[in-house]
């Protein structure tokens, strides 16, 4: 009885990583493996919108949305193609390098010793961890044209005149878009490089402050180098972020007014859903997909480091 | 005038600045540090403060000129119309078991996952690790056209269960999509960082492979399961695009989008969207008050540790 105890312990152990790690992997694979392949698989069919039936069309896809047929943009591609990337890349370059200044700024004030640290640490974080939808209607009701909070601040204090009509502007639109998505994610910026200046020996400063360094020189050659991988982190997972990132745009200005702050995420999901064609959303997912791994790959490159 | 320099000593005193090296210099740092946080915490807490005071408005007076930035009348009316003219309670009762079984899924799988990532060499599993990271990295939205039309038409279940469009079901599966890998990634760093002395002595002590991961690892580990089912849970709460494509109607829809309803075409009906928005920001106004180190450590753990 105890002998038939101890080898079926000793069998359970054997089993004990297949147990453990098999039904994670068989989930992943279910949960991502088969919808990339069948992301893949979809980018090549066309349907039908009416009859709902599905026809190969192989890369054709891929050539409507990325070039123009006979439109004619800059290189011969599509110009909302064109349109959207720039918006893409104005409003992830502007928002990731502002809050990328901002966050670090915050995160070096927070290093310093003292008290009260804790208090502000936590004061900070909670806009990253609202929902994002709606912090993206906060940010609308804040700039919203006659009884927003920022006409009101600035037309009651008697700096303006006139109230702003921020939405009905394709620049302001976008500058409200920028502001909220600093707002949202400059924690996540604050939190990585404060994590990433705690690994700093604090004598190295000391060293370097008797040796005469100067703010700059100290920053520079002393936290910068200790830092390094936490940058490569949260300008990563920020920029990636911010490529796929659809709650802030969708509910503030659903790519408008017009077509001015569409970007890729909103008009990937306004092709597959709004427009119903989920052959050319599988397209732009696909190529979404590639950008993100592309942009990964070139960071790593250019910080000098193995992505794990 | 004596007075106001004893405030001052004092407010010195209790803000630590008082210090006999090198003074003025450290004084002036530090203020300028105090000030400049304090003047970054009161802008990013203004636009809380203005949707809150805005569901706390009277209805009629959320459209007042010149806006008051501090509400006369404060009432709850608008709280208690969401749940009657609204079915917010199902909503409410949605996000609540979307977020809780996701959680429950990533935490337990994560954790024996990550432990057995962190303690043993089997076969292939850098390349698993490697795949999970890699999992990680695919953007969520490049994938809405597949989950749409796997959860509108299961492969494999689907003679079981039907479509999944706008259950919870289809929720928690993609949830754990977006959860798992992370889960699992930061029990692994976590148990990377519990020494390994402590198997050992399980295994002399006579424990079996999965007693001494129960009785000795588990309760060592508590921290980092805090982290990640904080993080885990907060994501699930607050995840409003695959809910937007995979549900249509109250029995399954989460509060982010039950507060993107009231959005319509050309008008918004702001003072219930305030009262909706801070039902839906509570858990994250609370963990962040309450858990900010565990959010802090489980981010840091799954973001910058190699």
């Amino acid at each position: 009885m105890s002998t038939e105890k101890q080898s079926l312990r000793r069998k359970l152990d054997r089993l004990f990583v297949p147990l453990t790690v098999g039904p994670t992997m068989l989930w992943i694979a279910g949960i991502i493996v088969y919808p990339t392949l069948k992301l893949l698989w979809s980018s090549v069919f066309w349907t039908n919108p009416i009859t709902s039936q599905k026809e190969f069309v192989g890369l054709r896809n891929f050539e409507r949305l990325i070039f123009a047929d006979g439109g004619g943009g800059v290189l011969g591609l599509a110009p909302d193609f064109v349109s959207i990337t720039w918006h893409t890349i104005v409003y992830v370059g502007l928002s990731v390098s502002i809050s990328f200044a901002l966050g670090l700024g915050i995160a070096l004030l927070l290093n310093k010793d003292l008290k009260g640290r804790g208090w502000f640490r936590t004061a900070v974080i909670v806009p990253w961890i609202l929902p994002y939808v709606m912090s993206g209607l906060m940010w609308r009701w804040m700039f919203q044209s006659e009884y927003g909070a920022i006409n009101g601040l600035l037309t009651q204090s008697g700096l303006l005149s006139d109230k702003i009509a921020f939405f009905s502007d394709g620049t302001l639109s976008m500058m409200a878009l920028v502001i909220a998505d600093i707002w949202v994610f400059t924690p996540f910026i604050i939190i990585i490089l404060l994590a990433g200046l705690q690994n700093v020996p604090e004598q190295l400063y000391d060293a370097a402050e008797v040796d005469g360094a100067g703010r700059v020189s100290r920053f520079v050659n002393v936290t910068y180098p200790f830092l390094k991988p936490s940058i490569l982190v949260a300008l990563t997972i920020r920029i990636i972020f911010d490529i796929r990132a659809l709650d802030l745009v969708w509910v503030m200005t659903q790519g408008g007014p017009g077509k001015s702050t569409e970007v890729w995420a909103s008009w990937l999901y306004r092709t597959a859903q709004v427009f119903n064609r989920p052959g050319e959303g599988a397209a732009l997912g696909v190529v979404l997909l590639a950008v993100t791994f592309l942009i990964v790959a070139v960071l790593y490159r250019v910080f000098g480091e193995s992505p794990y | 005038m004596s007075t106001k320099q004893s405030t001052l000593g004092q407010l010195i005193a209790a803000l630590g600045l008082d210090t006999e090296n090198e003074w003025s210099h450290v004084v002036r740092e530090r203020l300028v540090a105090y000030g400049l946080l304090g003047l970054y915490v009161f802008v990013i807490w203004f636009p809380i403060y203005f949707i809150f005071i805005t569901s706390i408005k009277p209805t009629s007076a959320v459209l007042d000129i010149p806006i008051s930035f501090f509400p006369t009348q404060p009432t709850v009316s608008n709280y208690v119309e969401i749940f009657q003219n609204r079915p917010f309670e199902l909503y409410t009762l949605n996000s609540l078991i979307v977020a809780s079984t996701t959680t429950i899924i990533c935490v337990t799988l994560g954790t024996v996952t990550g432990y057995s990532f962190s303690r043993y060499d089997f076969i292939g599993n850098k390349a698993l690790l490697l795949s999970i990271v890699g999992a990680r990295m695919i953007p969520p939205i490049a994938l809405i056209v597949p989950f749409f039309s796997i959860m509108s038409n299961p492969p494999l279940i689907g003679w079981l269960t039907g479509s999944l469009y706008d259950t919870r079901i289809a929720l928690i599966l993609t949830y754990t999509f977006f959860n798992l890998p992370f889960a699992v990634w930061i029990m692994k760093n976590y148990f990377d960082g519990v020494p390994e002395s402590l198997d050992e002595q399980a295994r002399i002590d006579g424990c079996s492979r999965w007693e001494g991961f129960v009785k000795i690892i588990l309760p060592m580990a508590k921290p980092g399961i805090a982290a990640t089912a904080i993080l885990a849970f907060i994501f699930s709460w607050n995840e409003f695009v695959f809910a937007l494509v995979l549900t249509s109607s109250e029995q399954a829809q989460t509060l982010p989008i039950a507060v993107s309803l009231f959005v319509a075409d050309d008008f918004v009906d702001w003072a219930h969207l305030a009262a909706g928005g801070m039902i839906a920001a509570l858990p994250g106004i609370l963990f962040g008050l309450f858990f900010q180190q565990y959010i802090v450590s489980g981010l840091t753990q799954g973001a910058v540790k190699e």
